[in-house]
């Protein structure tokens, strides 16, 4: 179990890394896009490499986010009727989504990529537009982001498990400080304050 | 075995509700659902394994998918704005123009809301900076606890429907029409609503003139000039971003991805010339942004998984069935899927709903020969809702958590109803006035309507595409010479 834990904490470090790396991105992807826009209606200059460009960064971002997102506890549930449950039976809830929807969806989608990308490497495929860009390193995100949400899962799975055998505390709790919702409500009440005196 | 074949798709119908109930993330089970029923398909024969196949491929078209590319821009717009304090000196600077108007901060309150909405399109900020800034001011000048806190909810959920709204660029993927369509199409109903929200309050200050009082001359601190001045300043910079983002894609300049951009680096310059920026508010919203941009694209990765293997199954055919079979035709439909949509709005919100309700409704609504863009501004009207319906509304949610306590939960669901019937009222307007819905020019729309009164192209049948059936090809092809000949002869 000791093992697995540490196992865990791997997973979330190596994910929290490729997670706040990529939010970078969303930056990058901004400045490409809105420079691009400002050069064409100047110059009427514009290429489809930078245009591509955009798009490769928008998939870099949601794929290698995913797991993060999921180490969060941030993707949307419907949770009319699990949120009613104590902490451990949405524990229960998670390791049969994890082991029975997630793993088995993520692995699936893994596998069958794999030819998708081999043969886009092998011919050497390049985007259909002059100018364009190739086309491997996009497709290669597909398994390199679903490898890590299927390792992100079973991290996931390794903490219910734990927090059942009552090893470590609720994972699913947020531990991550405010909300960004609470800090703006923060922020306010601060400059009112402020302002009062 | 014949009768597994011959109800699959309700079945899987069923279990997706099970699925989704059963708590677990929406995209997960969603994907999960696809996949067992799709073993099981091929199991009992029906659906070929070549099917899963074409997975990964769909899963490429989500990435190269230009419209998607618009969320993370106007999201973190949105969300760079939050932080500027634009929302805060706007409600400051307004409230102080209508205060000495009987019901003066409610109208303060509606047209900040709307001005919010047309920049940010991001429910929650506008919500949280009304709650703090303007609530407590309305509490202590006497307004009713009720008209206020749903003025507030309301307003913010202006956000939905007002563009550039993240629901509106959804529904567009989804509806595969464009994103300015769609901006455009919603821009006159989203102005109507607003005005509605006003009529309300008017109408409330006439019969119940104690629920909505003027501001006391002392309460007043700016005024004359001075007032003049600074409602220049504050209205400047929101206006400014308006015509980059709206002003440049309606008028064709820029496409909605591009407007996007340049709104949030406007935004972002904004925020850095007001010194109300730093290193640790822009990383959390980039953070903000990829998680939202990471969990909406994976509900579509969920539900395209599930699509597949549902049209598989024939699901499509049984949908239409069911909703083609409804007394009333056209008119029967729109009756019955709105009233499903506001049910449905109770527990689930626009990203599912828009993820999994409306691939599911297109079709059909096509084929009744309605128009999708008023479609799916009449769907997003609807889905407003989901933000003030008591008591999973996020909205209310969101000013519950910066109300203060002597407002009761209960008076913040009671404020909230009557601006849930003007929703209602507003959906009855579009389908009744369908005209206020107006998008494109003439010929667009002469097109767009000729297209729906002829064959259109033939819906793609995923079976025989798996067959490698060259029919389904010259069938498109022969109904393409159609339109084209319809085209010519009304020349």
């Amino acid at each position: 179990m000791t093992l697995l834990l540490k196992l865990s904490q791997l997973i979330d470090q190596l994910n929290e890394l490729v997670g706040k790396s990529a939010f970078w991105l969303v930056l990058v992807m901004t400045i490409i896009c809105a420079g691009n826009a400002s050069v064409r209606f100047m110059f009427n200059y514009s290429s489809n490499g930078l245009l591509e460009i955009q798009w490769y960064l928008f998939a870099a971002v949601f794929l290698l986010c995913s797991p993060y997102t999921l180490q969060k506890n941030e993707h949307v549930r419907i949770d009319v009727l699990a949120g009613k449950l104590p902490p451990k039976g949405q524990a229960v809830i998670d390791i049969i989504g994890t082991l029975f929807f997630l793993l088995p969806m993520v692995i699936a989608i893994l596998w069958l990529s794999l030819p998708l990308v081999a043969e886009s490497y092998k011919i050497n495929e390049m985007s259909a537009n002059a100018g364009g860009l190739i086309r491997w390193p996009v497709k290669l995100l597909l398994p390199v982001g679903f490898t890590l949400l299927a390792l992100q899962g079973i991290s996931e799975l390794i903490k219910r498990i734990a927090f059942l055998a009552g090893r470590i505390d609720d994972p699913s709790r947020k531990t991550h400080g405010p909300t960004a919702e609470e800090e703006l409500a923060a922020a306010i009440a601060a400059a009112k304050a402020k302002e009062a005196k | 075995m014949e009768w597994i074949i011959g109800n699959m798709a309700p079945m899987m119908f069923g279990a997706l509700v099970l699925f989704l109930l059963f708590g677990y993330p929406v995209a997960f089970s969603l994907a999960a659902n696809g996949i067992f029923f799709g073993i099981i398909g091929v199991q009992v024969g029906l659906l070929h394994p070549a099917l899963f196949q074409a997975l990964p491929e769909r899963i490429f078209g989500i990435m190269a998918n230009d419209t998607l590319l618009a969320i993370p821009f106007f999201t973190f717009m949105g969300l760079i704005l939050e932080r500027s304090g634009m929302a805060e000196d706007l409600l400051d600077t307004i409230g102080q123009l209508f205060g000495p108007l009987r019901g003066g901060l409610a109208y303060a309150v509606i047209f900040v809301g709307a001005l919010l909405a047309a920049t940010t399109g991001v429910v929650a900020a506008s919500v949280i900076s009304m709650g703090l800034i303007s609530l407590p001011i309305m509490l202590r000048y006497g307004y009713d606890k009720r008209l206020a806190a749903g003025v507030i909810a309301a307003s913010g959920t202006l956000a939905q429907i007002i563009p550039p709204s993240l629901v509106l660029i959804i529904m567009a993927d989804q509806l595969g029409k464009s994103v300015g369509d769609m901006y455009e199409g919603a821009m006159i109903p989203g102005l109507i609503l607003t005005a509605m929200y006003v009529g309300y309050v008017v109408l409330l200050t006439i019969f119940k003139p104690s629920a909505a009082p003027a501001l006391p001359p002392e309460a007043r601190s700016l005024r004359g000039l001075k007032l003049m001045l600074r409602v220049m300043t504050t209205l400047v910079p929101p206006l400014v971003l308006i015509f980059l983002v709206l002003g440049t894609i309606f008028l064709g300049i820029a496409t909605p991805t591009e407007g996007g951009a340049m709104g949030a680096a406007g935004a972002l310059i904004l925020a850095l010339a007001r010194k109300r920026i730093n290193f640790k508010l822009l990383k959390q919203a980039m953070e903000t942004t990829g998680k939202l941009s990471s969990f909406v694209v994976f509900i579509l990765v969920g539900s395209t998984v599930f699509g597949l293997v549902f049209r598989g199954v024939n699901g499509d055919l049984w949908v239409e069935h069911l909703l083609l079979g409804l007394p009333g035709g056209k008119l029967g439909f729109l009756i019955v899927v709105n009233i499903l949509v506001f049910l449905l709005a109770f527990f689930l919100d626009f990203f599912e709903l828009s993820f999994i309700i409306v691939p599911l409704l297109a079709p059909v609504a096509e084929k009744l020969g309605i128009d999708l863009v008023w479609f799916g501004v009449l769907l997003a009207v609807n889905m407003q809702t989901s933000f003030m319906h008591p008591p999973f509304g996020f909205a209310l949610f969101y000013l519950r958590s910066v109300a203060p306590a002597s407002v009761k939960t209960t008076d913040i669901y009671w404020g909230a109803i009557p601006f849930v019937c003007i929703q209602i009222i507003m959906v009855a307007i579009i389908i009744i006035f369908p005209g206020v819905v107006s998008y494109g020019d003439d010929a667009q729309r002469a097109a767009a309507a000729l297209e729906r009164s002829g064959e259109g192209p033939a819906p793609i049948d995923l079976n025989t595409l798996m067959q490698g059936d060259s029919n389904e090809e010259n069938k498109t092809q022969d109904s393409n010479a159609d339109l084209l000949k319809n085209l010519q002869g009304d020349k």
